[in-house]
């Protein structure tokens, strides 16, 4: 009788995590389905549609934003920002959200269950709960920002600006290339910076207009 | 300008193992790395400068926060200690940390040194023994007072709050020559106003003849008996870190100026060298910081400006020092508090925002670094001691007063506990009558010391305060691992300060 309880048991663990996830809508080669499913369900709870800015988490492609970084990232980082995704699309099983179906995994609560679990996690009494509530949202506050309609709402988005070329430009080539790449001389140097002022309202970096690709 | 009669090799240049004969080989590109080299290859000596990371150039850099750090911080930024969990930085790049902080620049406040002489058996470190080695390195760089052109209202609004309460402050000096207000010093400033390592002292290392080889990690300082005799280690790929060709440097002297988190792993890992006192890889310090986002009623713009542009060192006695603050809002809005719209409400007064901070002097709070399996990424524990705590709360205190002196609507303290706003100066009264407790505080782990200390006692300290080891005649380390204690002001001027005379020294005694 016990191993057939245990048996269940496992086959539940199981099913919870590995089973059930819709494959995200586009492909996602760094993250698990389940993973996708998790950061595009906190994104959107963290980001609702609407209100004071208009890009929801969905939108601002939360979830393709962390998989570049998962790329970027050192292997033990990875391995640390996996842990955080699965501790909170299954803590729901230590810290239920509130209703009957307060038990689910993160990603099949409803809208406000999401946000209420992210919510305990954040005013937690324990350190230990708000730290991870606080690198969660970290990750995603960092994907919602990159998306540039989010700093163009906000007129936060970098300035248009063109480097001056100097005498270390002379100097070190493009990361991974030869020095031979290097195709300025001295007669490209330009002059300084000169200390005037940005105005405000200049125009922004090409990479955040609105027509960009 | 002259071609350089020294030699920079970056990754894709290596194809085979390697051996380099020099007088002095320098670890570690950093501010204390590219002074030593400079200042040695200006004295007639065959240098070699080494740094794991690879040259930038603004072609390179990230806009956005969190991909600017994943490739030009150790760990891609995410780096924290154990213990109070606190998240710290370490740069790996060619420059070092210059390329991303934000260029402030302080001497050590005259009682910090006299504590230091004092309490570490020190003869000659004083303010007045250290003048002129600031001076020469505040010339070469432009050191001086941020132009108020350039302030922006973010830096300004500090100002009149601390006029309005009778708190000095000024114009924080930087190492920046035409600044534009961008506020992009954290992502690496587009405009080459900052002057970073990797335009200035280096560039220059190399007219004198120094040879710069990137993308090399020292993994062992090789020895014999009471002599060093070189460094020898691994090529690695950029971003990656994946090792390939095996090379040594043989030289006559080592100068280890890794950083004062790496610098005591590589000593570790050369079979725990120069650590006859025990000292390697302790009394870790930091200057956590903490700060408070301010609500004006009109815009504030904080798009324009100089990243840090403002300070007052009012308080310095009491255990901190204040400044304002700019970063890519990604990584402001990181502090903010709530989930979902009350979150994007606050995120949509980011234009109505400052950021001011507080970097706290809490030397009783210590920590240690050590060596993990692979590679120079330590192993950090460190705890906030709590008599260090109120320490923190004074100086989110004095920025809640200074906001609402300056004209705040509300604040947002971001400390657990605390209403998420607060509205009035005497609402804000609960900053000092609540019971901080150090898990309460988001704090940052800004600039890192004392990891081989100075001390004038070989039983108490890892190198004597000219910075050589105690242990090893020609073994010398020069970043700011060699402060005794924190500084309690941004210590990167001091760090080439002390870098600045230490090349002097060792040029004499090659």
């Amino acid at each position: 009788m016990g191993w057939i309880l245990i048996a269940v048991a496992l086959a539940y663990a199981v099913a919870r995590v590995a089973f059930g996830y819709r494959a995200p809508e586009s492909p996602l080669p760094c993250l698990t389905r389940g993973e996708a499913a998790f950061l595009a369900a906190a994104a959107d709870a963290t980001f609702p549609s609407g209100g004071a800015l208009p890009s929801s988490g969905r939108d601002a492609r939360v979830p393709a934003y962390i998989n570049r970084l998962l790329e970027v990232s050192h292997p033990r980082m990875r391995l640390q920002m996996r842990l955080l995704f699965f501790l909170l699309e299954h803590g729901t099983l230590f810290f239920p959200a509130p209703g009957i179906s307060g038990f689910r995994r993160f990603s099949a609560l409803t809208g406000e269950q999401r946000v209420a679990v992210l919510e305990g996690w954040g005013s937690s009494r324990y350190w230990q709960r708000r730290l991870v509530f606080t690198s969660l949202r970290a990750l995603l506050t960092l994907g919602y920002f990159a998306h540039p309609p989010v700093l163009r709402a906000l007129g936060l988005a970098p300035f248009a600006l063109r480097s001056p070329i100097c005498e270390a430009d002379l100097l070190y080539p493009r990361i991974g290339a030869h020095p031979s790449s290097i195709a300025l001389t001295s007669a490209d140097l330009t002059p300084a910076s000169d200390g005037t002022p940005i105005a405000l309202g200049a125009p922004i970096d090409p990479r955040y207009a609105e027509n960009a690709p | 300008m002259t071609d350089p009669a020294g030699d920079l090799r970056v990754y894709a240049e290596y194809d085979r193992d390697f051996t380099e004969e020099v007088d002095v080989v320098v670890v570690g590109s950093g501010p204390s790395g590219a002074v030593v080299a400079k200042e040695l290859t200006d004295a007639g000596k065959r240098v070699a400068l080494l740094e794991e990371g690879p040259p930038f150039t603004p072609q390179e850099y990230e806009l956005d926060g969190a991909l600017s750090m994943a490739r030009t911080m150790r760990e891609g930024g995410l780096r924290a200690t154990r213990g109070t969990v606190m998240p710290t930085m370490q740069a790996i790049a060619l420059g070092g940390g210059s390329l991303v902080n934000s260029a402030i620049c302080n001497r050590a406040p005259e009682f910090v040194l006299d504590r230091w002489c004092t309490d570490f058996e020190l003869d000659h470190t004083t303010l007045s023994d250290l003048d002129p080695h600031y001076d020469a390195v505040g010339a070469f760089l432009g050191i001086a007072p941020t132009p108020e052109n350039v302030q922006g209202e973010r830096n300004l609004g500090f100002k009149r709050g601390c006029d309005a309460l009778g708190y000095s402050s000024e114009p924080c000096q930087r190492n920046v020559r035409g600044c534009r207000g961008s506020g992009e010093c954290f992502t690496g400033c587009r405009m080459r106003a900052k002057q970073s390592m990797d335009i200035t002292y280096i560039p220059a290392a190399l007219r004198g003849g120094a040879r710069v080889l990137t993308s090399v990690r020292v993994e062992e300082v090789r020895t014999d008996g009471r002599r060093v005799l070189g460094v020898s280690g691994r090529v690695v790929a950029p971003f990656t870190g994946r090792p390939s060709h095996r090379f040594r440097v043989n030289a006559r002297a080592v100068v280890l100026a890794a950083g004062c988190m790496a610098t005591p792993v590589i000593l570790q890992k050369s079979g725990n060298l120069a650590n006859r006192s025990g000292q390697v890889g302790e009394n870790l310090q930091f200057h956590p910081g903490v700060a408070i986002m301010g609500v004006f009623p009109d815009p504030v713009h904080p798009e324009f400006g100089a990243t840090q542009g403002y300070q007052s060192r009012h308080f310095l006695r009491d255990g901190f020092k204040l400044e304002t603050l700019w970063a890519p809002p990604a990584v402001l809005a990181v502090r903010m508090p709530g989930s979902g719209d009350a979150f994007k409400r606050r995120l949509a007064q980011i234009p109505h925002a400052a950021i001011w901070d507080a970097i706290a002097s809490c030397s009783r709070s210590l920590g240690r670094v050590r060596a993990r399996r692979s590679g120079l990424d330590p192993r950090l524990t460190w705890t906030l001691h709590r008599d260090d705590v109120p320490i923190l709360a004074k100086a989110l205190w004095t920025l809640a007063e200074i906001f609402f002196a300056a004209g705040a609507r509300s604040i947002v303290p971001g400390v657990h506990g605390i209403p998420d706003e607060l509205h009035s100066r005497s609402e804000a009264e609960i900053l000092r009558t609540h019971p901080l407790k150090a898990s309460d505080v988001v704090s940052g782990g800004n600039h890192a010391f004392c990891t081989t200390r100075m001390h004038g006692d070989p039983t108490r300290g890892v190198v004597d305060e000219d910075g050589k080891c105690h242990d090893y005649e020609n073994l010398w380390i020069a970043d700011t691992g060699i402060f005794p204690r924190c500084p309690s002001v941004n210590p990167m001027w001091t760090g080439m300060a002390l870098a600045h005379r230490m090349a002097g020294i060792l040029a004499e005694r090659l």
